[in-house]
């Protein structure tokens, strides 16, 4: 469940997002879109508590779990990281990294993944974990299509078993599409456009819209 | 040549003067860095994590602190602790003591300053990371420690080579004293103005070997941090 009003966030002069209202059901699932600097970060920032609006109130299910758009990978082995902070899932974790391919490299130290092995880590490290809502800031970026599929499988799997609200940002249409039952679209901190995903790409309402729908890559 | 024969020389008879000498270069060390860690890493930890109104000034001034002239904190730790000084009823002046302070006076911004740097720099991450997979606040803290554990050892180091290379500071407080106050630098720095070349060469690659055994300590730690 999410709830936010008049959501502000400046800093100095500069207004990087002004939301007036969003609102999502548990359960449902929220595609965040639109250029960079569009406020995408910052709207998940904020929903996730690591950042404080400037003003406006923000009201979210817990717990709640937030991936950063950049992965890390903390010191020691694959399984390691994704065993953090947990206790007796070791099972648990080894059907997480089969489901998204990093079996053969649970013993191998996490900071020696390429890039998208340590998204799908990083991803890893969160479903390992119960929730009431999912935050994730581009979680497949790194990956390839196959590999993208994957996390998209699990998230989806993982949707189904706890019942979670998914929020997601994404450069990417084919990921709002699958991942998501609505699209949100920001222009400058501001909502260009909200609604189904396959509504918003196939009969775009203005001009702006048009020509960012026209630069995705489908 | 004849300087390193002799400082080998020095090294293997067990001369006591030199022993006694670094001894007093250890214990001086020892306690200024460690005096500075204690103050400098959860400071510079403060500062590196949190956000706080005035910390770009802060931040300006420890700065300015890091590099502060020896002789500059040497007169001012004098000025405090001799006989009619504030602090001149305490007697430390020209006692490792006082060398000590003078030191932590240099150490400290130094300590500071790299620590609220690197944690600023290298811990966002770990901080997000973390507390996304929501982690308590007590894990997120360790596992800040643990990861930047190599950088911090590393300022650590960095502080014992500026304790036990500091000339100026011990020189002025702890006035070179024969079997009490002499350190490895103020020795060399008598024995040259002795025109005793070769000795103070000898002293020099004393010194210099302590450093490098500091220096290879410090690059194992460092290995070992990307071997975990």
């Amino acid at each position: 469940m999410i709830e936010v009003h008049d959501l502000k966030k400046t800093y100095r002069d500069r207004t990087v997002l002004d939301l007036p209202a969003l609102s999502l059901a548990q359960g449902e699932t929220l595609a965040l879109a639109g250029a960079n600097g569009s406020g995408k970060t910052t709207l998940l920032r904020l929903l996730a508590g690591t950042l404080k609006p400037t003003a406006g109130t923000v009201k979210t299910a817990k717990p709640l779990l937030y991936l950063p758009q950049k992965s890390y990978a903390f010191r020691g082995t694959v399984l390691q990281n994704v065993l953090l902070g947990t206790q007796g899932k070791k099972q648990q974790a080894m059907e997480l990294l089969e489901k998204l391919e990093l079996l053969p490299f649970a013993d191998k130290k996490a900071s020696s993944l390429s890039g998208g092995e340590l998204q799908r880590l990083s991803v890893c490290r969160l479903l390992i974990r119960p929730c009431n809502l999912l935050l994730l800031d581009e979680p497949t970026s790194a990956c390839d299509p196959q590999s993208a599929t994957l996390v998209l499988q699990a998230l989806e799997a993982y949707r189904k078993e706890t019942g979670c609200t998914l929020v997601l940002s994404t450069h990417t249409p084919r990921v709002a599409l699958e991942a998501a039952g609505r699209l949100l679209i920001l222009r400058d901190g501001k909502p260009e456009a909200d609604g189904a995903p396959q509504a918003l790409l196939q009969s775009p309402d203005s001009d702006w819209l048009r020509a960012f729908i026209a630069g995705w890559r489908i | 040549m004849d300087a390193l024969k002799q400082a080998l020389h020095l090294l293997f008879s067990l001369d006591p003067e030199l022993l006694q000498i670094l001894g007093v270069t250890m214990r001086m060390s020892f306690f200024s860095t460690t005096i500075s860690c204690l103050i400098g890493l959860p400071l510079g930890a403060l500062i590196g994590t949190r956000s706080f109104r005035g910390k770009a000034f802060l931040k300006k001034l420890i700065h300015t602190l890091m590099g502060l002239p020896p002789v500059v904190a040497g007169l001012l730790v004098y000025a405090l602790f001799t006989h009619y000084g504030p602090f001149g009823r305490f007697n430390l002046l020209f006692t490792v003591r006082v060398m000590v302070i003078a030191q932590c006076l240099l150490i400290i911004p130094v300590v500071t300053g790299l620590t609220a740097s690197f944690m600023e720099q290298s811990t966002r991450a770990v901080i997000d990371t973390a507390k996304g997979m929501g982690l308590s606040r007590r894990r997120v803290l360790f596992l800040c420690l643990s990861e930047s554990r190599t950088s911090l050892l590393s300022v650590v180091l960095n502080a014992f080579g500026r304790s036990i290379a500091e000339v100026g500071a011990v020189s002025i407080v702890g006035g070179n004293i024969q079997w009490k106050t002499r350190v490895m630098t103020t020795a060399i720095m008598l024995e040259t103005n002795k025109g005793n070349f070769s000795f103070a060469l000898a002293l020099g690659f004393i010194l210099l070997l302590i450093a490098f055994v500091v220096n290879v300590a410090a690059s194992f730690v460092v290995r070992e941090g990307h071997d975990d």
